[in-house]
């Protein structure tokens, strides 16, 4: 569900003082999205966990956690493509290798899909390498996001962002003021709701799982909790993509890493090489 | 790297300009495609164009069909930027020569995206 | 389609300065209503030459005009806006206004040159639809209107 208006009202009335960014009456999806990591670092859970840590952050109005909430939602990074070197590794590198073990449908696991750029993304760089025979499975938090993501439609500005030319002629079309994902890439990706905190989603194991710019919410402990789950359903030299500044460094050992030129992206043993 | 700005609209010229400045290019106008093949002709060597697609005398699209009929200008990536947006008209820029599609309004992140893309990153040392 | 239309017009102009004004969203929002008064008015406008001849007109005041030239073009702020700048900044943003707009409609259309105007007077036509914005709560007003035939005097 959505965030309550008074929440909403809190919110925005925050980030217009702090940033003079005004976040209009609809955006009530983006707060959600945007604090549901913060509120999970509190230990609040379920669909009102926003509001209620929108509440305490009323009560306690520290300082800190008040800029947390304005950076959550004044950045806006999704992109497509993001950081460009792991879908040049995911071409050149993992897919390769990949056929090299196994010839059967290649799953894709994108666990922090959002608004849905990055399984889209996955999607086309293993079209443009030829690929076929594969499936990407889209999760996120936010059932709101997940929306957004379903409907595959994404304003000029948003088209503007890291979208090769040649891409987005062979693989949208317009629609209304913005542009929409052709039928032939929808078709590749599954969008569902998950909680990472929770057993894996059904459609493993995986060959590949981008978990890129998620785990920075969480503590130690759950980093590893998560990090476990999801190895769990991944089958032995599968691949995982974390987010360009992230490492596993201090948190979790039981990977191998990969060299590509971005040094995110981690392998679990007993493949192939 | 030098890059060239081609639009009619002196507000366009004087945005992708100082965008392009900041990025570390050096950079020449022209208000139109005939202007901007006279600058090419003169000897110039540019690295990128940007391009407009509606101007007079010359238009964006009849441009990027000269440049890429001339060997010597393969070097130059084109670079249109425009309000233009139909599908059909990407595809027909494309096809022309045009190796990117900038749409209006854009970011000077989006801008700068495209450049990175193209691997276009002027040094700065030697802006 | 018209309210359609003045969602996706409003929504343009908001992508428009987000991107090249301000360099972030929030500074242009609707005044869902409210009329607005504009002090030594300037308009721009772009025509679209298509089955239904149409014109997106953006309005306000001198003060704002100067202030969005001012930021639409980097200009320092001590730099004196001259009315040319106001002209070429007014006239960019109904240009990129205008060809979305174009890019709306159904069939292929030609877009005209912009045109600035400081003398208060409104162009010729019939009103489709007007919307009252503010920038940085300043007004603007963007609106669409029908072309009259040719046989009247264009400006």
């Amino acid at each position: 569900m959505s965030v309550s208006a008074e929440t909403f009202g809190y919110v925005a009335d925050l980030v217009r003082t702090q940033s003079a960014i005004q976040l209009a009456p609809g955006k009530e999806y983006l707060v959600e999205s945007r604090l549901m990591p913060l509120a999970r670092e509190k230990g609040l859970m379920g669909p009102s966990a926003v509001d209620a840590y929108v509440r305490d952050l009323r009560r306690n109005l520290d300082r800190s956690e008040l800029t947390r909430v304005v950076e959550a939602l004044t950045t806006n990074e999704t992109s497509w493509f993001r950081d460009s070197s792991p879908f040049t590794a995911l071409r050149q590198n993992v897919v390769p290798t990949l056929r090299a073990q196994h010839h059967g449908t290649l799953r894709i696991w994108s666990a922090a899909c959002s608004t849905g750029q990055e399984p889209y993304s996955i999607a086309m760089s293993l079209l443009e390498s030829g690929e076929s025979r594969f499936s990407v499975l889209a999760t996120d938090l936010s059932s709101a996001v997940l929306a957004q993501a379903r409907r595959a439609e994404y304003s000029q500005l948003e088209m503007n962002r890291g979208l090769p030319a040649p891409m987005l002629v062979r693989y949208f079309v317009r629609s209304g003021a913005g542009w929409a994902v052709k039928d032939e890439l929808r078709r590749l990706v599954t969008f569902a709701q998950h909680n990472l905190l929770q057993p894996p989603p059904t459609g493993g194991p995986f060959d590949v799982v981008f978990l890129r710019n998620v785990l920075i919410y969480f503590d130690a402990a759950t980093k590893r909790d998560i990090l476990a789950r999801v190895r769990r359903a991944m089958r032995p030299g599968a691949f995982l993509v974390l987010g360009a500044a992230e490492s596993m460094v201090g948190i979790d050992d039981a990977w191998e890493r990969v060299a590509t030129t971005s040094g995110s992206v981690y392998r679990v043993p007993g493949g192939i090489s | 790297m030098r890059a060239l700005v081609i639009d009619d609209s002196r507000a366009m010229r004087r945005i992708v300009t100082r965008l392009l400045q900041d990025l570390g290019f050096v950079t020449d106008e022209a208000g139109d495609g005939a202007e901007a093949l006279a600058l090419l002709e003169a000897g110039t060597t540019y690295d990128l164009a940007c391009i407009d697609w509606n101007m007079p005398v010359m238009d964006g699209l009849s441009f990027v069909y000269a440049v890429r009929e001339r060997r010597e200008w393969r070097g130059i990536t084109l670079m249109m930027v425009t309000t233009e947006s139909e599908h059909d008209q990407i595809v027909r820029a494309l096809a022309a020569g045009a190796h990117e599609y900038l749409i209006k309004p854009f970011t000077p992140d989006a801008l700068k995206g495209k450049l990175d893309m193209l691997g276009l990153v002027p040094a700065r040392e030697n802006a | 389609m018209i309210s359609t239309m003045a969602d996706h017009v409003v929504a343009i102009a908001q992508d428009m300065f987000t991107a090249m004004v301000d360099g972030e969203s929030g500074a242009l929002t609707d005044r869902a209503g409210e009329a607005a008064v504009l002090t030594e008015p300037v308009h721009a406008w772009v025509d679209i030459d298509g089955e239904r001849p149409l014109r997106t007109l953006v309005a306000t005041g001198r003060g704002t005009a100067d202030r969005i030239a001012r930021a639409l073009l980097a200009m320092g702020p001590q730099d004196p806006v001259e009315q040319d700048d106001v002209r070429d900044a007014l006239g960019e943003i109904a240009n990129v206004i205008g060809g979305n707009v174009k890019g709306l409609l159904p069939e292929r259309s030609a877009l005209s040159l912009p045109v600035v105007t400081f003398d208060g007077r409104e162009p010729a036509g019939a009103l489709v639809w007007t919307r009252s914005l503010e920038w940085h709560h300043e007004p603007l007003v963007v609106s669409m209107w029908d072309v009259p035939l040719k046989r009247e005097e264009q400006l």
